[in-house]
């Protein structure tokens, strides 16, 4: 399904990865947390699981998800996507090439991290229906990227594509508005998010800050 | 698409160029290949997956990706291969079509009906003998395996795991359609010599 791309939104939970490390399915914990919070993107990354394990905690993440309109990502794997009835496949930046997956899962959304100007350019011709740019600020996560590539690069992204961006890396709610003011459609993060019993009160916070 | 008869497939290994080891195996004489590189990325998996097809085709022998259906759908490979832990082959059935080849491995007669529900075309049937290709939890299967298996689907049976130019003969006596290595070829001196041995071996 390609939803109107303006009415994407705004707020990208990425999950935690620790799947795999007994985190007594923290993703459903989360998506449960959230049916009563209005839509988000929610982005199932756990590189630890097998493709198997990935298929039938997709499945059941998107049931959990479903009361609250939010749509639902599985990273790279498009097949795993579609076979739980996912939304869309968020691709990192060496993946396939995106008219391929386009070309081949044509019902599904297709995004793509991206951690250059550069990369976003060629990413915005390739037909991506949204691009998470980042690290904007510094974060632990991703410091295997380098270092956080601030406010200005996020801007120039944002100028050079015509698809919505999200800013990642050291997201906070305080720091959502200036990253809309430099032109991303939202933001996207993972650690505000890894305790499910305050993640309404979290997700309103960010709201706050993030245009409707 | 058909599956040759008796034939080798070459699995690729987690060390060497896949794409030269695919050009040296499919110039030894294997009619299969397949790419499998867990820890590779998308984009590498795809790029090699493209060149390898390439080579098949010229050679007349069959393509398919290890796991991800994803890649053998966008770049139209010939078929997937599927472990127990991979997406369950009737969700790949599914998404690859009837006429992709589904291979699923399997290490007893209950898995290899299950593939065979849920639309495989062939059992990659393991290990038969020791392996050093990863720590195994369980004993070997030994060839008589494959002769139940085979009886027991009814489909054709890749017999892998420990196979070497030795004990073909006594694999395909029991009853496999063909054999699938990964370190017997991809680990030999050349490839190409080591490939061609046992292709010989399979049709003696």
């Amino acid at each position: 399904m390609n939803a109107p791309l303006s009415r994407l939104p705004r707020l990208f939970i990425i999950s935690s990865g620790f799947e795999h490390l007994d985190s007594a399915g923290l993703s459903l914990r989360q998506a449960a947390a959230i049916k009563d919070s209005g839509p988000v993107m929610f982005q199932l990354r756990e590189k630890g699981l097998d493709a198997a394990r990935l298929l039938s905690l997709a499945a059941r993440l998107r049931a959990e998800l479903e009361p609250s309109g939010s749509l639902l990502l599985v990273n790279e794997r498009a097949d795993i996507a579609l076979a739980a009835g996912a939304e869309g496949v968020h691709l990192p930046e060496s993946c396939c090439p995106v008219a391929t997956i386009r070309s081949a899962f044509p019902g599904l959304l297709a995004g793509q991290s991206v951690h250059s100007v550069k990369a976003a350019r060629d990413a915005g011709k390739s037909g991506v229906d949204y691009l998470l740019f980042g690290p904007v600020f510094a974060t632990p996560s991703k410091e295997r990227y380098g270092p956080p590539q601030g406010l200005d690069e996020l801007e120039q992204v944002c100028e050079a594509v015509a698809v919505p961006v999200y800013a990642v890396g050291g997201i906070t709610p305080e720091r959502s508005y200036a990253c809309i003011e430099r032109g991303a459609w939202g933001v996207a993060a993972i650690s505000p998010f890894l305790d499910p019993g305050s993640m309404p009160s979290t997700i309103e916070t960010f709201r706050s800050f993030l245009p409707s | 698409m058909t599956l040759p008869h008796r034939f080798l497939c070459v699995i690729t290994d987690d060390i060497h160029n896949p794409v030269e080891l695919a050009q040296m195996a499919l110039a030894g004489g294997a009619r299969m290949l397949q790419l499998r590189r867990k820890s590779a990325s998308g984009r590498e998996l795809f790029e090699w997956a493209v060149r390898i097809q390439e080579l098949c085709r010229a050679h007349e022998a069959l393509f398919i990706v290890n796991d991800r259906v994803d890649i053998a759908i966008a770049m139209k490979a010939d078929g997937v291969h599927l472990g127990q832990e991979d997406l369950p082959a009737a969700a790949a059935r599914a998404m690859l079509g009837p006429d992709a080849i589904l291979g699923v491995s399997a290490s007893n007669v209950d898995e290899a009906v299950k593939a065979r529900e849920d639309g495989a075309d062939y059992i990659g049937l393991g290990h038969i003998f020791p392996t050093r290709s990863k720590d195994k939890p369980v004993p070997p299967l030994g060839t008589a395996a494959i002769g139940e298996v085979r009886k027991a689907v009814g489909l054709p049976v890749v017999a892998i795991g420990g196979i070497d130019p030795e004990n073909v003969t006594e694999v395909m006596k029991a009853g496999a359609s063909g054999i699938a290595v990964i370190s017997a070829v991809a680990g030999a001196q050349n490839p190409s010599a080591a490939a061609r041995h046992l292709v010989q071996r399979i049709w003696q």
